[in-house]
């Protein structure tokens, strides 16, 4: 009975989203409030119904209901219960299903939080937000419905994908999808300024905190996908330009340009037609994402879906908004008149510089995912551009970029003296150049990028704090009042400061653990010890070992240093025995910021095994980077400024309280 | 009946989502969305001000920040007043309503109707399995035992009573696997050592591995007049090429045989297979005879050649005239190999290849001799 009150609120939740599409626009068409009012009591039950649709799938799931197919395609009674739950998003139907959860989730957000927005915007903002939540619930009704049942259920289930049984499945999907779903909003919020014709400096201030909000979680997102690919994978490798991670980076550099634009237009009104288009293309290439994945066009871990029915409705899905919403961009390109001027040398001129090198870089990553594809459906031929290509174009487009990012925040707005804030960044260059000097010198001249990376970040990080200081004037009146003007800073310019910290953190990151890296790769019997980067592992055997649905062999190691203890690492093979699927988990030990990464090959006859061990210096830095950065989007979002908003009108307050009522 | 009250109510709760907001007054709009403007302009300003005083720009800067955001803030109140109030309309409110009381109740419920299943009930695993067990299908039960089985693995006699049933279910593996817990625990029996090495011999498509073979031999030892096990022990000597023992078996097993037994004609027919001896009931193969093998031994090198080669085309008319079995086939190409006709044996194998192609299991026996002889690589 549950099961079929879930499907039933699904189709229910459906055919509000239709309703919800058309209502508060004619309203605001036609200046009607109360049809305008309609739209967040709609959306937010909106939210309700799929979370109740959601919740019912999730009881399918722990209760091991094998009636619904997609519990008895993905599930297994003898699954830990966390992967039982997690279960439900490591598959097509049920990821399908998150992904229209936050959709809603974000219309309900929109309308509770929305209060400072003016009545007309927040309405037809929420009713796009409606036909994209009523596309895609029609997607999963027609093509992809997890409410599917059995009359005659199986006994057991087929188990979920072994890859997908770790707490990275729990953690990774969620925080991604709340990423490139929030760009719906900002993306919903774009269509609604061109249908009303309203794109000025006050639209940029509400769109920020949404936009702030989605890059974060797409950063965190991204970051923990990386680490689960690092440790899952047994490659040691974080990042390996599949065009999968690729459909998530996308929109990544797309929405940071999003991001930066959204300042110049919501201070100066200039960069309208910058910040409209990046709304739009950021949502198209999550989007975009969502089609490679689920279309069959990709292999992989993540391409669940291989139905070409599927693809087709994406791709239909993928027209019409972004066909839809590029022709609502001519039809009011006209009236996307610029604000105010600026020189090149100035914030926006900067912010200018980064949006190009922005767009390129997303261009190049465009390009490097889609060619082999497009090649592959023309001519059959396979080729993979690989991460030579990504070097070559992705990387020279970052490195002036990121030369620039200590700039920007410093440069004045409108005409900005290049002079005088060079000036400011000598300290951080001096650290630099002595970082880079001190790196050469320590691992002499064999690697020269590497010292030249090194000083990069250390430019990068050292910039971002010379902004605070900067702004703070810590040594022109002392301490004690710079402390108190520390404290009074506002939060965007500690979320600047933060966030362009924390890429500095993950450059360092990637340049450390890439070039001074050391790989081992041996055949070791029991009692053989290999050394990486002056850590002796020796291998003490291997015993097997049975979990709640696979059996594996355990590998034993101990590792020492100069022959002093530091720790024990058991890396193994399992095999899934629903499946019987193999997967390597490797074991990870993680020293300071470095980590000593050992993973298992294959099992010789005479009870040797292939041992792949790594030390990584500085690795973790990279992903704690990408949480800086998110951290520094709170900030932003936590800025005192934003609660200033418009006072609260008496007839909404009423209104609102009447929504959990109903 | 409880499913479609709370049906409605989810339907009445979608209706009044749209139906509430409709009766709200809307005097307060026009007011709401000019503030909403001007409250970011006067925000900015304030902005302005605090970057000011902060020193992070300059007086001159500061007044033209001011400026430009002044004029936003007067572009709003310009818009305020361009924008008339529409008239109300009575239409629109009606339509509305009209989608939220008959059109979203008819969608949903027709679509749900369309796509669901509202007569199929909720079916967890555990209910299932608690379920009384008249109502149980055999694979639930054996999922319960399973489920007991896994909590307990130490109940030996649950291994012994779903032993039996795995084989039944053409599961010989777990059949095995099932006997030798029923084993380990219960201690030895020679029932139990038996089935269990007929599993294993089953899942190894009648290969009698030395584990069966032990299993088998166990059961012999713990009562020697058991006829099953000493049935696969013979058969395991013949398999192993140990033609005198297995012979001897043979002829212990079938002394005072009951002669209606199911294992009696299959025991004479290994039988006539390892001796040559057919027997008038069975049809079986025709090896050289014992005394065939004899006059060989006195025979010249020629005349055996001779004697071989008569035999072979024997063979090889039989499977001709009939088809042949796997056990023809593979004998025959083994007597190519024998007389060092290499060719003929190499195009009996791609012959007999044809012949069972659609039997994989007699397939993979045919090409099993291949390789042993060596005229196939894998």
């Amino acid at each position: 009975m549950l099961v079929e009150l879930g499907h039933y609120a699904l189709v229910l939740a459906f055919a509000l989203t239709l309703v919800v599409s058309v209502v508060p626009l004619w309203g605001a068409l036609n200046g009607d409030g109360r049809l305008m009012a309609v739209a967040t009591p709609v959306s937010v039950t909106v939210f309700f119904l799929v979370l109740v649709s959601f919740a019912v799938l999730t009881g399918a799931y722990v209760a091991s209901d094998f009636s619904v197919v997609n519990v008895y395609e993905n599930s297994h009674s003898a699954k830990p219960l966390l992967f039982k739950i997690t279960g439900v998003w490591g598959n097509h139907e049920g990821s399908m299903l998150l992904w229209v959860l936050i959709l809603v989730f974000f219309g309900a957000l929109v309308g509770v939080f929305g209060g400072n927005l003016p009545d007309d915007l927040r309405a037809t903002t929420l009713a796009v937000q409606g036909w994209i939540s009523a596309g895609f619930l029609l997607f999963m009704l027609a093509t992809s419905n997890p409410f599917n049942r059995y009359e005659n259920p199986p006994i057991e289930g087929n188990d979920l994908n072994p890859i997908l049984q770790d707490i990275g499945l729990a953690i990774h999907p969620p925080l991604l999808y709340v990423g490139y779903v929030g760009f719906s909003i900002t993306f919903s919020f774009a269509v609604a300024a061109l249908i009303l014709g309203r794109t000025d400096a006050a639209w940029a201030r509400w769109v920020r905190p949404w936009t702030l909000l989605a890059w974060s979680f797409l950063t965190l997102g991204i970051a923990m996908g990386s680490y689960w690919a690092y440790y899952e994978l047994g490659w040691g490798g974080w990042w390996f330009w599949d065009p999968v991670e690729n459909a998530s980076f996308m929109p990544w550099l797309a929405g940071t340009a999003l991001l930066h634009s959204a300042i110049v237009m919501e201070k100066r009104e200039a960069l309208k037609v910058w910040t409209v288009l990046l709304a739009i293309f950021t949502f198209s290439l999550s989007l975009l994402g969502a089609f490679l994945v689920r279309s069959g066009v990709l292999t992989s871990v993540h391409a669940f879906a291989t139905d070409p029915s599927r693809g087709v409705f994406i791709l239909g899905l993928l027209c019409l908004f972004i066909g839809g919403s590029l022709s609502l961009f001519a039809w009011r390109a006209p009236m996307l008149k610029q604000g105010g001027l600026f020189a090149p040398i100035s914030r926006e001129g900067g912010l200018v510089l980064n949006n190009l090198f922005l767009t390129a870089a997303t261009a190049a990553v465009l390009v490097g995912t889609l060619y082999p594809l497009v090649l592959d459906a023309i001519t059959g031929e396979m080729i993979s551009v690989g991460e030579p290509f990504f070097y070559l174009t992705f990387g020279p487009l970052m490195v002036p970029l990121l030369m620039a990012v200590p700039f920007g925040p410093i440069l004045a707005w409108k005409r900005g003296d290049l002079l005088a804030a060079s000036q400011r960044l000598y300290a951080a260059f001096g650290l630099a150049l002595l970082m880079t000097l001190f790196t050469f010198w320590l691992w002499g001249m064999e690697r020269v990028l590497a010292p030249l990376g090194v000083g990069l970040a250390v430019w990068v990080m050292a910039g971002a704090i010379s902004e605070i200081v900067t702004r703070v004037k810590f040594f022109e009146i002392g301490p004690k009042r710079g402390f108190a003007r520390l404290y009074g800073l506002p939060g965007s310019a500690w979320g600047t400061a933060t966030a362009h910290f924390g890429i500095g953190v993950t450059v360092l990151g990637i340049v450390t653990s890439s070039a001074f890296q050391e790989e081992q790769v041996r055949t070791m019997r029991p009692g053989d010890t290999v050394n990486v980067s002056g850590y002796e592992l020796t291998f003490d055997g291997s015993v097997p070992r049975r979990g709640p649905n696979f059996v594996e062999e355990v590998g034993h190691f101990t590792v020492r240093e100069g022959g002093a203890f530091v720790a024990e690492m058991e890396p193994s093979k399992r095999v899934y025995t629903a499946r019987q699927m193999p997967t390597t988990e490797a074991a990870i030990h993680t020293i300071g910021f470095s980590q000593v990464y050992v993973s298992l090959g294959e099992r010789r006859n005479d009870g040797a095994v292939d041992v792949r061990a790594y030390y990584k210096p500085l690795i973790t830095l990279i992903w704690i980077g990408c949480v800086i950065m998110a951290l520094g989007a709170a900030f932003s979002m936590a800025d005192r400024r934003l609660r200033v908003g418009a006072p609260k009108p008496a007839a909404k307050r009423k209104q609102s309280a009447s929504v959990p009522a109903e | 009946m409880i499913f479609w009250i709370l049906i409605s109510a989810l339907t009445a709760l979608a209706a009044l989502s749209v139906l509430v907001p409709l009766t709200r007054s809307r005097a307060s709009v026009e007011e709401a969305a000019a503030q909403a403007d001007a409250a970011v302009y006067k925000e900015q300003l304030a902005a302005i001000d605090r970057d000011l005083s902060d020193g992070l720009i300059d007086a001159e800067a500061a007044e033209a920040a001011r400026t430009e955001t002044a004029r936003r803030l007067l572009s709003v109140h310009d818009r305020k007043d361009e924008t008339r109030p529409a008239p109300l309309s009575k239409l629109r409110i009606r339509s509305v309503q009209l989608i939220a009381l008959v059109a979203l109740p008819a969608a949903a419920l027709g679509l749900y109707l369309a796509l669901g299943s509202p007569d199929l009930q909720d079916q967890p695993l555990a209910a299932r399995l608690s379920a009384p067990a008249g109502e149980q299908s055999v694979e639930l039960l054996v999922a319960r035992v399973e489920r007991h089985l896994a909590e307990d693995p130490e109940d030996g006699q649950g291994w012994a009573v779903i032993a039996p049933v795995y084989m039944r279910m053409g599961e010989p593996d777990s059949a095995a696997r099932a006997y030798s817990n029923a084993i380990r625990i219960l201690g030895p029996r020679p029932d139990w050592l038996t089935d269990m090495g007929e599993a294993m011999t089953v899942s190894n498509e009648g290969v009698i591995t030395e584990l069966a073979r032990s299993a088998f031999q166990q059961a012999v030892d713990l009562e020697p007049t058991a006829v099953k096990p000493r049935f696969f022990l013979a058969l395991a000597l013949t398999q192993e090429g140990k033609t005198d023992d297995a012979i001897n078996s043979w002829q212990t097993l079938l002394e005072g045989a009951d002669p209606q037994a199911a294992w009696v004609p299959v025991a004479r027919r290994e039988l006539a297979g390892l001796t040559g001896e057919t027997p008038e009931l069975l049809p079986a193969l025709r090896g050289p005879s014992q005394a065939d093998v004899e006059a060989a031994g006195e025979m010249s090198d020629d005349d055996r050649q001779k004697m071989i080669t008569t035999m072979v085309q024997g063979l090889a008319a039989r499977i001709e005239a009939n088809g042949g079995t796997v056990a023809e086939w593979g004998q025959l190409m083994r007597a190519y190999m024998v007389l060092g006709k290499r060719n003929e044996a190499f195009e009996t194998y791609r012959r007999a290849e044809k012949v069972f192609a659609e039997r994989p299991a007699e397939l993979a026996k045919i090409k099993d001799a291949a390789v042993t002889l060596g005229l196939s690589g894998s």
